[in-house]
């Protein structure tokens, strides 16, 4: 941590009850080095097909960045150095060690990563939280939105032969993780119900939520993965 | 008069910070896309933002190809001394064959009219030129084609310029970010942080900002002055200076402007009967996202306006700054 | 010979007290030149009228060189009728604090004003063929930048050097605002503050100041501390602007401290004496943000 920066006194946010919360609980008690060939794999992408982060990160080399996923039981460096960029997955990071921090659900790292929310928005509402150099997180958001990534579609080109298998892989992970977020929904909602007094603002929220898990389902029907 | 002759169908102008961003506006209907360069020539300074001259030369041979056009903003004033950067900018942006530059400093314009006579000037917002003798100025002395309108007046004062100024072209804001001050004209942020969008292209710069999370919330701090405090469930705002909650007369409130966006969708049939040419999108800063949805949003509303259908109905609510909208100083009102 | 200039009372007040401000002023030996005029809001510009022909009066028979300043932030069709009418005006140098004052100015001398942006060479420069004989350097310019105008410039350049610096201005009124009112409606509420409403952060930090559709800092520029350096590379003038001291006694501080009768320590000392509650800052002409103060060293 640098100097004049304020360390946060509270927990982040509470990730939100999802299954990556329980894919995390089930991470748990695996080394996260068994991940790292996947982050080297993405790191190799991000060199060959968008060299152009790297290149809108060259001023801040000097200054890594934590990534926080709060569902998942560890935590990726980012060093954006662009003579030895690292993107390195480790179970905790002292803050001292970087420049910032990023905490969020993955779901909205990825779509954040994707450009598919306002980053901005997403702070406005609380989703993401940044602790430390908000230059260097800004910049990094930056850097990403502009490379137009799609993770699916580079990680299956960056595995070559075997892109076409990740990619059916992929599709059908996430149109199963886009059906189970829907039903997680729903359950979440019955579980908070009876602290929820106001009974018509209740039927008000479950119907909401309803609607929202067809509209889910309909999504991942288009997609052809349901 | 000009404000007698039927309404002219506005070009949408949208922002763009990154080579993506200028392709989804594109995709999304843009007829023009503003962008800058990764340097201090603009007012959009922002880390990892912007474009090099190869993404720059691409981005405008993209949207050529599909018909919109590129407008670069070179709106900052040079520093005293060290013109170069800024006119090697105007230069780069002629010679990449930009449809127009958009700029603020009077020396750079004098510069851009002698040294470019075929390029196409536009004002910049960041001038605030504010009535007709200031635009006939600009219009007269440099062959300005076309003023960015300060973000301060009402939709009357816009139609009596309009009428005043023709054929000189306007181009007013639609969405976005919204200064409250007259734009160009602010040095809170320098007052502040020691950089300022005239001199360096960047409002209350993140690189000054902090957050501070505690158990009674989050505290945003710029260069160590607390600009608000959020309860733990409260949206955050970034913390634009003008934007902050302050003390005055023993009272805590939103002193200069709460954390809002400007929309004026619902404006958007008053705009085109004032005259205006141009519509306007802020947020370079914004990325892919909210570039999409934006331009989308408009681009149907100006469709159904010219084609006298109602106004769609889009709820851009949650892209928007504290999820709060305001038509701005085009109602008297806001004043 | 570096020469001071008094500049327009930016504040609301009352018709009476501004008159006699002046009148006062114009016994002051060490001001050369005094503004006045209208700068912040014509809705105020009513009040003020009247009195201005016996102010002219009085400081031209005193012997002081007289400047008309313009409203900053003309709209309105009234307001440019008002700047019209002001570019027009015999007999008197007019300040151009928006550049279509500048320009209704049709070549005839000026003074261009620090709302204005003129940052460098090349604006100073098409200011001047516009006819402008003294430019007035806009608050956030740093000495290099100063200087190196200066050496370019052919009239006369000005520096701020005390007082409340303007910094924004607005449509809004946010002392109406503070008090719930819109500006149509506003009751002429910023004439409760006579040197502008404190603005804090909500820690208490005093940050900014309100006049009106104005905004300015909290701060009270001071460069007693650099007006010798600044004099030696091309500062022909300093403004003073004005508040609710005694500004003659003010003026007399920077004039010895410019004739090098008086260290500028000891003048710093006084100032504060004359100022009480004041705080200092000189942050923008090191290059730091404009709150700051730094011990002289340029």
């Amino acid at each position: 941590m640098r100097p004049g920066q304020v360390r946060s006194a509270a927990k982040p946010a509470t990730p939100p009850f999802s299954p990556v919360l329980l894919l995390g609980l089930a991470l748990k008690p695996m080394r996260p080095q068994v991940l790292q060939p996947i982050f080297d794999a993405m790191l190799r992408m991000i060199r060959r097909r968008h060299p152009d982060i790297l290149e809108r990160m060259a001023d801040y080399a000097d200054r890594p960045v934590c990534i926080d996923p709060t569902d998942l039981p560890f935590v990726i460096l980012l060093d954006p150095n662009p003579e030895a960029p690292a993107l390195i997955v480790r179970r905790e990071i002292d803050p001292e060690e970087v420049a910032a921090t990023i905490h969020g659900p993955l779901a909205t790292l990825i779509a954040l990563a994707e450009g598919k929310v306002d980053g901005d928005a997403l702070f406005f509402s609380r989703r993401l939280i940044i602790e430390g150099d908000t230059e260097v997180v800004v910049a990094l958001r930056n850097a990403i939105d502009g490379a137009g990534i799609d993770l699916v579609e580079d990680m299956s080109a960056q595995l070559g032969p075997f892109g076409k298998a990740f990619r059916g892989l992929a599709g059908a992970a996430i149109g199963l993780a886009d059906r189970m977020q829907a039903d997680f929904e729903t359950l979440r909602a019955a579980l908070i119900a009876p602290a929820v007094k106001d009974v018509d603002a209740q039927s008000a929220r479950i119907a909401a939520l309803e609607g929202e898990l067809k509209q889910l389902r309909k999504a991942a029907r288009r997609g052809g993965v349901a | 008069m000009g404000s007698t002759l039927p309404p002219t169908r506005p070009e949408l102008v949208c922002p763009a910070g990154t080579p993506a961003a200028l392709k989804s506006a594109v995709d999304a209907g843009a007829d023009c896309v503003y962008v800058g360069f990764r340097d201090e020539t603009n007012a959009r300074n922002f880390p990892g933002l912007n474009f090099n001259r190869k993404e720059l030369g691409e981005g405008i041979a993209y949207a050529h190809d599909k018909g919109a056009k590129v407008l670069v903003a070179i709106n900052t004033f040079p520093r005293a001394g060290t013109p170069e950067l800024w006119h090697q900018a105007v230069a780069d942006a002629a010679r990449l064959k930009a449809d127009a530059v958009i700029l603020a400093d009077i020396g750079l314009i004098e510069h851009a009219a002698r040294v470019h006579p075929e390029l196409r000037l536009h004002l910049s917002v960041q001038a605030a030129a504010s009535n007709p003798a200031a635009i006939a100025f600009y219009a007269e002395r440099f062959g300005v084609k076309r003023v960015v309108l300060p973000r301060v007046l009402t939709v009357q004062e816009i139609a009596t310029i309009n009428a005043r100024i023709a054929p000189v072209e306007t181009e007013v804001f639609v969405f976005g970010g919204l200064c409250v001050m007259a734009e160009g004209r602010c040095a809170l942020s320098s007052y502040v942080t020691g950089q300022s969008p005239n001199m360096n292209g960047v409002c209350s710069p993140a690189g000054e900002v902090r957050y501070t999370e505690t158990h009674a919330g989050v505290t945003s701090e710029l260069s160590g002055f607390t600009i608000n405090k959020f309860a733990p469930n409260e949206p955050a705002g970034y913390p634009t200076l003008c934007k902050g909650r302050f003390i005055a007369r023993d009272k805590a409130s939103y002193l200069f402007e709460e954390p809002t966006s400007l929309n004026t969708l619902n404006i958007l049939p008053d705009l085109i009967k004032a005259g205006v040419t141009a519509f306007k999108i802020e947020g370079r800063q914004r990325g892919r996202a909210y570039v999409a949805a934006v331009v989308q949003a408009f681009r149907a509303g100006v469709d159904a306006v010219m084609a006298g259908r109602p106004l769609p109905d889009i709820d851009l609510d949650r892209i928007t700054e504290g999820g709060k909208q305001t038509t701005g100083a085009y109602e008297k009102a806001w004043r | 010979m570096t020469s001071l200039t008094l500049g327009p009372v930016l504040f609301n007040w009352k018709p009476e007290a501004l008159r006699d401000f002046y009148f006062r002023m114009a016994d002051c030996p060490d001001l050369d030149t005094i503004h006045l005029g209208e700068v912040v809001c014509s809705k105020r510009t009513p009040f003020v009228e009247p009195i201005i022909p016996e102010v002219i009066e009085r400081l031209t028979q005193a012997g002081k060189e007289v400047v008309l300043s313009s409203l900053a932030l003309i709209m309105s069709d009234r307001e440019l009728a008002q700047a019209r009418d002001l570019a027009a005006a015999d007999g008197v140098l007019v300040e151009a604090n928006d550049i279509s004052v500048a320009a209704l100015m049709q070549g005839r001398p000026f003074v261009a004003g620090p709302l204005l942006n003129i940052y460098n060479e090349g604006t100073l420069a098409s200011l001047e063929a516009m006819g402008a004989i003294r430019t007035c350097l806009p608050a956030e310019l740093a000495a290099d930048a100063v200087a190196s105008l200066a050496a370019k410039a052919k009239g006369e350049i000005e520096v701020q050097a005390f007082g409340r610096l303007p910094l924004a201005i607005s449509a809004r009124c946010y002392a109406a605002r503070a008090r719930n009112l819109t500006k149509d409606g506003c009751q002429y509420v910023c004439a409760d503050d006579r040197d502008g409403m404190a603005v804090e952060t909500l820690d208490e930090v005093p940050f900014l100041a309100v006049n009106g559709t104005q905004t300015m800092s909290y701060h009270h520029m001071s460069l007693l501390g650099e007006l010798a350096d600044l004099a030696s590379r091309g500062v022909d003038r300093f403004r003073l602007w004005p508040h609710h001291v005694a500004m003659d006694a003010v003026a007399g501080l920077f004039r010895a401290v410019l004739d090098g009768k008086l260290d500028a320590d000891e003048a710093t000392d006084r100032l504060a004496d004359l100022c009480p509650g004041a705080e200092f800052a000189n942050g923008y002409i090191y290059g730091q943000p404009g709150h700051q103060y730094v011990e002289a060293d340029l």
